[in-house]
């Protein structure tokens, strides 16, 4: 958004004389950060946690009506001052409803599901608007906004924040700001949310991992789908499938995509194993390790992964990969 | 998305269609009244760039480049010092304003170029109050004033939505947001109007008034000649008003006196360097003025007054020439109320000076011999001046003279040609020629000019004097009773003095000019007069005495700031407590609408036979209705099941729908159909 910095910017030198951030705005987030956190779900705003504040463009229409008020009672021009009074009054109103429009309005819960370092952890948001009034242009966002949306009657919606993540372990979700500028844009009426919800950060696996370890024991005999070595049928083309993998013959048959799909005598589990990684530094390892369950459950196998002072016992399926991840990622030394 | 595109986005495709239109919407009725009052070339270099942003929204053209932005500028600006000459005066700057706001709208592809547009409208529409500020005025603003706010939320919703790249929806509907939006207003009125009466005022301005306000000199001129009077005669705007404490005069005496004119050139009247330097060295004594009154007087841009003879009691700013004018100090550039007293039998000048005399005897060399012949006969014939005045008033009586409102256009010798060829014409041809002759005949006299007459108001006890009352007259100096008034006139029309120079018609001044018309627009007048009195002429004295009026005592600035914010908190805090209550109550009523539908329902249901007991349940009261009405079963099943909707989930009813389709609902007896 390099074209938005300059639509705000519109004195560049003047700006530079004032202060970079609002005072006002650090000062607030501050006190409810101090004081009401983590803030308990489900919250409903209420006027002791929405404030309102003109935005610039409050400042810059407040600044034109001291003018207009100025030149109406030099020159005793009732209807200019009327016409001032009613703009004033007017303005005002609006951050009652900007007040109104945020009032009322209950966060119901904040969920985030893992995800691996680097990437961006996405933290949902689940409003609700139980009133009789609809709400209009409610922005959100941590500092800069992120979503925009209206809300009808009893509606539900679910915002998805976006944070970065640099580093593997929980990540704390910081405050978010709850905004809007309805009606006129002049006031607004924001909230900073402080829900103590935190996200799962998996460490990055390794780009390049070393194959898994194949140590050959375990009891499974059951061969594993996937990728290996002997064709065991077809199947559908499902996304994500190698192209070298595709069945043209019988695709071009049946006018669809087939792959080939291959088996893996897997009587074979592994030990993913910290020690087997001497030598490279924790983080590297865990990265290894983390790619090395990733494969392996792609390839449904069988796997365990031990830790100094931590293990998992071999298994697969979705709750042995989440177990491992977060194994790894709270892991400390 | 590439980079270009991105721009592509912020710039062309950049703002929503409503608000721009609305933006446009704004701007065109802000500058509505100016555009009236532009010339023709530049009217179109305002409405071009306005057509030119309207057609770009709807065809997705790109903004024309900075250069030629900038060169339309400048042309603008050229235009405009053409056609004013410059760029001073407060009119041009305006127009400049105008122009400028017009060519912004060249460059207006983001949601902040809109707001200032939209934010400068406002501003634009407060400088049309410099120059009219009649009452129709305030739809003007309220017009201004919803589109504007239409405007900006639009803008908002654009502004919030389009960074993250979503189109936003058109949010309430357009209906809806003008309806939000004159709520908003509506709530705005009363804070506004008590801010209105508190906000402090200022005594003097604290910049200067420019003397330029207005357009135009509207009223009497500070010459005369012949069809001058007359132009005003097709004017029907308001010269003053008057409210008499008392006694009034009748309406022969009402004769309120302007600029009285000493040198004639053979065509034009003028004022005289004495009479504008000298002031007046008698003044009536107060205790004699039989008539006392306030004048509220319109702006004209010049400083004449108009009182009735001779102004005893002077207001403050105002000075009495030596031919008794009341001149104001400063030109009026806006509303004036004045009180004035007046002394009618007060002798002007019994004593003269040689050189006064002499200007009121001058007359050009060369002009008018017929009728300097037929005078100087009339001197020789006549024993006294008297005589001859009386004389003289005698011929416009008896002879074919006639008063009317288009006379023949005259030539050089103007009195001759009127006197004997023409013999039709206007108070100002009539007063020029009596002067003439009295001068002719020896007889010291001079042309006053200003309104004769009015139009009573009753509802409003006052009198309303309008630019058509304009009248002209001549003033003789006789020895021993000083000047005398002789409205010659008079002498061929007496109608004219008695009643209006409107009332002797017989043709149309215009097509929609009847008399029931201006009766009308008189009596309205009063609605004017009010807001004049309220709105227009609200100042520092005004305030204060209103204050002291209602018996708070001396309202100084602070008291009256306090007074303010207090009425302002007051106010507020009403309506902020009110609004949630009062959408509490609807919503209530808006449940008991349903409820009066279902018993709607359940009387017809009655009505047919069939059993409907309040206590029962919606379902369960289809299932017994529906038994005994089989072939309205399914009717009844739909009714009850779209209540059930409305009365426990409102968001999902259409109580609209459930409406229409009880008042569908006509139970037909089962034998009918057997």
């Amino acid at each position: 958004m390099s074209g938005q910095q300059s639509v705000t910017a519109p004195l560049p030198a003047l700006r530079r004389l004032l202060p970079q951030k609002n005072i006002f705005e650090d000062w607030i987030k501050q006190r409810v950060r101090r004081k009401r956190a983590p803030t308990r779900l489900p919250f409903e705003l209420r006027y002791k946690n929405v404030y309102v504040l003109p935005t610039e463009f409050g400042l810059g229409f407040g600044l034109m009506l001291v003018f207009m008020a100025l030149g109406g009672l030099n020159f005793n021009n009732n209807m200019a001052l009327l016409l001032v009074f009613l703009l004033a009054t007017i303005a005002q109103f609006t951050t009652f409803v900007a007040y109104r429009n945020l009032a009322g309005l209950r966060i119901e819960d904040v969920q985030a599901a893992p995800v691996f370092c680097g990437q961006d952890a996405q933290f949902k948001v689940f409003l609700s608007n139980q009133t009789d009034q609809r709400r209009f242009i409610l922005q959100a966002g941590f500092g800069k906004t992120q979503v925009c949306t209206d809300l009808a009657l009893a509606e539900c919606a679910v915002i998805r924040l976006n944070h970065a993540t640099s580093r593997r372990g929980w990540l704390d979700m910081p405050s978010f700001r709850l905004e809007t500028r309805f009606p006129l844009g002049l006031f607004k009426a924001w909230t900073w949310v402080f829900p103590g919800s935190r996200c799962l950060v998996y460490p990055a696996p390794a780009r390049n991992a070393p194959p898994l370890p194949r140590t050959g024991q375990g009891p499974s005999g059951q061969a594993r789908k996937g990728d290996g070595d002997q064709v065991h049928g077809l199947r559908k083309y499902q996304l994500g499938d190698s192209l070298q993998r595709i069945a043209w013959r019988a695709s071009a048959r049946h006018n669809e995509l087939y792959s080939l799909e291959m088996e893996t005598p897997s009587e074979e589990a592994c030990e993913l194993n910290w020690s087997a990684l001497q030598g490279l530094d924790i983080e590297t390892r865990l990265s290894v390790l983390t790619a090395w369950v990733i494969a392996a459950d792609q390839k449904q196998m069988s796997y365990s992964l031990v830790l100094p002072g931590r293990s998992v016992p071999p298994g697969n399926g979705p709750e042995q990969r989440a177990q491992c991840l977060e194994l790894l990622a709270l892991f400390e030394s | 998305m590439s980079r270009a595109d991105k721009r592509n986005i912020t710039l062309y495709g950049g703002l929503g269609s409503e608000g721009v239109h609305w933006t446009i919407a704004t701007l065109t009725i802000s500058l509505l009244p100016q555009l009236s009052s532009m010339t023709l070339a530049l009217a179109v270099i305002t409405v071009l760039p306005v057509a030119w942003r309207l057609l770009a929204q709807a065809r997705k053209w790109r903004p024309i480049p900075l250069l030629l932005r900038v060169l339309a500028t400048a042309v603008a600006v050229t235009v405009l010092v053409l056609t004013y000459g410059g760029l001073v005066g407060r009119r041009t700057a305006v127009t400049l304003l105008v122009l400028m706001l017009s060519m912004k709208l060249l460059e207006t592809f983001r949601s902040r170029d809109a707001r200032i547009v939209t934010c400068l409208s406002l501003f634009l529409c407060a400088t049309q109050f410099l120059f009219a500020q009649g009452i129709a005025m305030i739809f003007y603003m309220i017009a201004c004033l919803l589109s504007a706010l239409i405007a900006l939320t639009y803008l908002q919703r654009w502004e919030a939505f389009r960074p993250l790249g979503k189109t936003p929806g058109t949010g309430r509907g357009m209906f809806a947001e003008f309806g939000s939006s004159a709520r908003l207003l509506a709530l705005a009125v009363p804070i506004g109007v008590a801010m209105f009466l508190l906000f402090p005022r200022w005594g003097s301005p604290l910049w200067g008034v420019p003397e330029d306000a207005l357009d135009s000199r509207s009223g009497l001129s500070d010459t005369m000649s012949p069809g001058s009077i007359q132009k005003l005669f097709m004017d029907d705007s308001p010269a003053f008003r008057v409210q008499f404490k008392g006694t009034m005069p009748r309406h022969s005496e009402l004769y309120w006196r302007g600029p009285v004119f000493w040198n004639f050139d053979g065509e034009e009247w003028t004022t005289s360097y004495l009479s504008r330097n000298l002031l007046a060295m008698r003044k009536p004594d107060p205790q004699n003025a039989a008539y006392r009154y306030t004048m509220q007087i319109e702006p004209t841009e010049q400083r004449g007054l108009f009182a009735l003879d001779y102004p005893a009691l002077l207001p403050s700013h105002t000075h009495l020439t030596m031919d008794y004018q009341l001149l104001a100090n400063r030109p009026l550039t806006q509303l004036r109320s004045i009180t004035v007293a007046s002394d009618p039998n007060f002798t002007d000048s019994p004593k003269i000076k040689q050189t006064l005399l002499r200007a009121a005897l001058e007359l050009p060399e060369g002009y008018n011999p017929r009728t300097a012949a037929m005078m100087a006969r009339w001197r020789a014939e006549a024993q006294s001046d008297t005589a001859i005045v009386k004389r003289a008033l005698a011929y416009f009586n008896r002879e074919n003279f006639h008063y009317t409102l288009n006379p023949p256009l005259l030539s050089r010798d103007t009195v001759d040609e009127f006197l004997f060829d023409t013999r039709k014409g206007f108070c100002e041809h009539y007063a020029s020629a009596f002067t003439v002759m009295m001068r002719m005949a020896g007889i010291p006299a001079r042309v006053v000019t200003g309104y004769q007459g009015g139009w009573y108001n009753d509802l409003g006890g006052y009198l309303l004097v309008r630019q058509s009352d304009a009248h002209a007259w001549s003033e003789v100096w006789v020895r021993g009773a000083g000047w005398t008034r002789i409205d010659p006139t008079a002498a061929v029309a007496p109608q004219r003095i008695e009643e209006s120079a409107l009332d002797l018609l017989t043709q149309r001044r215009h097509l929609l000019d009847f008399s029931w018309m201006r009766n009308a627009r008189n009596t309205f007048d009063l609605l004017q007069r009010g807001w004049n009195d309220w709105v227009i002429a609200f100042n520092h004295d005004r305030q204060s005495r209103l204050f002291t009026g209602l018996g708070w005592g001396i309202f100084d600035a602070n008291k009256l700031a306090a007074a303010m914010i207090a009425v302002i908190c007051m106010v507020a805090a009403a309506v902020f407590l009110l609004m949630p209550l009062i959408a509490r109550i609807r919503a209530a009523r808006k449940q008991d609408a349903v409820l009066r539908l279902w018993q709607t329902f359940s009387a017809k249901l009655r009505k047919a036979g069939a059993r409907a007991v309040p206590s029962m349940a919606p379902k369960e009261l289809a299932a017994a209705a529906g038994s005994q009405l089989k072939h309205q079963a399914e009717e009844i099943d739909r009714i009850a099941e779209l209540y059930s909707l409305c009365r426990y989930s409102p968001q999902r009813g259409d109580q609209s729908e459930l409406k229409a389709m009880i008042r569908r609902f006509h139970p037909r007896p089962a034998t009918q159909h057997h």
